[in-house]
């Protein structure tokens, strides 16, 4: 299985909610248009979709956020967005004009205290609400760790099954920027990949953003939804205006290939795929898997592939030690040890904090994975 | 080196300094009589990590020790007990319940001078802190171009208990060790609790210092006052030839315990106690792979994305051509830990369940004779 078999989008979601809108989905639904700053290629793919009863719109990232969010509160009154600045719109634009739309009690400011947002929500989320609380930056959302561990991921355990708090979704962007530092930079994906009882989600494309973050409120587990701050503007393709849903847990193949796998995730996957780029230049054919969910992450995909092309690179922008791509490669290599032809190997961001002047240097460029798959494919 | 400038203030005689024969140093007695004159100690870990944190507050009066119940109480594992009273309660300070509040602060001693060891009461209340341990002792010798430097040791005691419950049965490895900037250990025995405590707190850079809630009460030998261990170094507990068996704290006990029966059935594993989890003494490492040519990870700490998670990529990339059989990991299960007590030992890693797996690993071999 290559790509997502669905095609048609479903409409509508959880119980007795009713369908909206029939959109046809598009066979190849790759549309990327992402440039960074310090790199002149420009990727971009048309979008490929029938006409038929489409309803879309040209988004980016923050958009297809927003248009999530609105989708929600309309689709479910009992959910509130909350967060620091959320009120006027957000620091990224995400959440304008719910409050005028909503009213005060379901959109609305909080203070200075992630662990406050994150506590607040889990137990709004007890008593049955649809909590989609934003955490500012990725980089603030520590002192919320302790409500996330010991709180939401346990509740429904501890309980047995009495209580839980499914309807917690933590928004927060993350990522580097080219301009963010040590603060407004970070990944922390791992750490919350290594509990039990959370789900953590991270889309790489305003329609990837849009149907998995609906999936996630909607989602019966609490989920943690990192949003690449890099993508809120860089990048932008026709999204469905109605209400979508991309499932929890399943991979998605961007690109084919023979000679090695690349797994990413985020901002992360426009990088790969412009490794690629360069590698098919040099007659390496790469396949490119955007694993979309961490926790749980979809083995059948990424084993599949390791097993067809017996190499496997994975990248992301958080430091390599610890970083999430150490237990992809843990079993990945434990799965298919028979069919790898040279050594795993990890693309990823240094082990130190995360600097200012030397992010480039930082980065997991593309220049850096093409060097990697250059060695591997050489082994 | 002293006994050298010793020996060197013989040489200015009357002939000055340009003596035509360097007589040689004198030496002080020979340190192999030395050691026998001092008789083998034995005690219990908590109070050879006592004997350290008492020892090094003698010698460094910037020394100090923070958290709850350290002082007047005398430490929830009787850590500290009798320490406020030798040193004070400034030195020895009682905290109220807040771990970010306290961690803080202990973090800004070591930035203006102080070298803090600061407990937390349970290693799982410092997720608490985790923002202080992450953005400000991780990060502020880098962030301020080297200006500060944050010499805390951040202990306590973690693990699975005996029926703690899931908020007290956590391992905390894996989230730190994510942070780029902290030091991660993990004492097991009696000497090596002692001896890297030691290290840690004279050491410059924070260092998260893992203790294990069962391991308080177990009896060993003791070193003395200078016995310090290298902390980035793994200890090879047991040498062997057929698998390399990597793990760390409790779980050395759980893997001994393992290989004595493996041993009874005809294999020869080498056990090798990390004790250093970030970074990773690969020396040690590279050496019993290449020799052994098949690893086993046996690690407390659950299975996504923990410690062996992070060990196994690394050998898998870098040892690859030393590898006759895929990376092996035993975990914990991924659930939170269960209070009842058929449930919690199902989730934790059993010494039938290694003995398992070496054989399933290794390959069927000849029992010893009874």
């Amino acid at each position: 299985m290559i790509l997502q078999p669905s095609s048609r989008l479903s409409i509508g979601f959880g119980i007795g909610l009713a369908l909206r809108r029939q959109h046809s989905r598009p066979a190849e639904h790759v549309a990327l248009q992402a440039s960074r700053h310090d790199e002149a290629t420009n990727i971009s793919a048309p979008a490929k979709h029938s006409p038929q009863n489409s309803r879309v719109a040209h988004m980016n990232m923050a958009n297809a956020v927003h248009s999530a969010l609105e989708a929600a509160m309309e689709l479910e009154p009992k959910s509130c967005v909350f967060g620091e600045d959320v009120a006027f719109g957000g620091v990224f634009r995400c959440t304008v004009g719910l409050q005028s739309r909503f009213g005060k009690n379901r959109c609305f400011n909080t203070p200075l205290s992630e662990q406050g947002i994150v506590g607040f929500g889990i137990g709004l989320a007890a008593m049955g609400w649809k909590a989609i609380c934003e955490i500012q930056f990725a980089d603030y959302i520590y002192p919320a760790f302790d409500q996330m561990v010991n709180e939401a991921a346990k509740y429904r355990y501890r309980s047995g099954g009495m209580y839980n708090v499914g309807g917690l979704t933590l928004r927060a962007p993350y990522g580097a920027v080219g301009h963010g530092g040590a603060y407004h930079s970070q990944s922390p994906e791992s750490f919350f990949c290594h509990v039990p009882g959370l789900k953590v989600v991270i889309p790489s494309s305003p329609m990837e953003a849009k149907g998995l973050l609906l999936a996630s409120i909607f989602e019966p587990d609490p989920v943690v939804f990192f949003e690449p701050k890099m993508m809120y503007r860089t990048s932008a393709e026709d999204v469905p205006t109605g209400s979508f849903t991309i499932p929890l847990g399943k991979a998605r193949v961007i690109s084919t290939g023979q000679d090695i796998t690349l797994v990413g995730w985020g901002q992360q996957v426009v990088v790969l795929m412009e490794a690629a780029k360069l590698a098919k230049q040099e007659g390496v054919s790469c396949e490119i898997i955007d694993l979309r969910t961490l926790q749980p992450w979809d083995r059948e995909t990424v084993i599949a592939s390791v097993e067809k092309t017996g190499r496997l690179l994975v990248s992301h922008e958080a430091p390599l030690t610890g970083g999430f791509g150490a237990e992809l490669v843990a079993e990945v290599t434990k799965k298919a040890f028979t069919s790898l032809l040279s050594p795993p190997v990890r693309v990823c961001g240094m082990d130190t904090p995360f600097p200012l002047v030397l992010e480039s240097i930082y980065l997991p460029s593309a220049l850096r994975v093409l060097e990697a798959i250059k060695s591997s494919v050489l082994y | 080196m002293l006994a050298q400038r010793q020996g060197m203030r013989g040489l200015v005689g009357k002939a000055g300094l340009k003596a035509a024969v360097p007589r040689p140093a004198r030496m002080a007695a020979p340190a192999r009589s030395r050691v026998a004159v001092q008789a083998k100690r034995e005690c219990f870990m908590w109070e050879a990590l006592r004997e350290a944190l008492d020892e090094e507050m003698e010698k460094d009066p910037a020394v100090c020790l923070i958290g709850e119940d350290v002082g007047h109480y005398g430490g929830s594992y009787k850590v500290s007990l009798g320490l406020h009273k030798k040193f004070g309660d400034l030195r020895v300070l009682d905290t109220p319940i807040c771990e970010n509040s306290f961690m803080g602060m202990g973090i800004g001693a070591a930035m203006t001078g102080l070298r803090p060891i600061i407990e937390g009461m349970n290693m799982g209340f410092l997720l608490l802190a985790f923002n202080q341990i992450s953005n400000n002792a991780g990060m502020l010798h880098y962030t301020s171009g080297g200006q500060y430097k944050t010499p805390v040791v951040i202990r306590g005691p973690g693990g699975v208990g005996k029926q703690l419950g899931a908020e007290h049965s956590q391992r905390l490895e894996s989230y730190f060790q994510s942070i780029p900037g902290v030091q991660l250990v993990a004492c097991s025995t009696v000497h090596n609790s002692k001896a890297l405590l030691k290290a840690a707190i004279r050491s410059d850079n924070p260092v998260v210092f893992f203790e294990h809630v069962l391991l308080y009460n177990v009896k060993g030998e003791v070193g003395g006052r200078d016995d310090v261990q290298c902390l980035e170094q793994a200890e090879v507990v047991r040498e062997g030839t057929d698998i390399s068996i990597f793990t760390y704290s409790r779980m050395r006990y759980v893997v001994m315990q393992a290989a004595a029966e493996l041993e009874k059935k005809g294999y020869n594993p080498e056990v090798v106690d990390l004790i250093s989890l970030k970074p990773f003494d690969m020396g040690t490492i590279a050496a019993s792979v290449r020799k052994t040519r098949r690893v086993l990870i046996v690690e407390e700490c659950m299975k996504t994305g923990g410690i062996g998670a992070s060990l196994s990529a690394v050998i898998s990339e870098s040892l690859f051509d030393e590898l006759d059989h895929q990376v092996l990991r035993l975990s914990s299960q991924d659930v939170p830990t269960a209070y009842a007590y058929e449930l919690e030992a199902a989730t934790i890693v059993q010494p039938s369940q290694v003995v398992q797996m070496v054989e399933s690993a290794v390959g069927p071999r000849m029992a010893l004779a009874a």
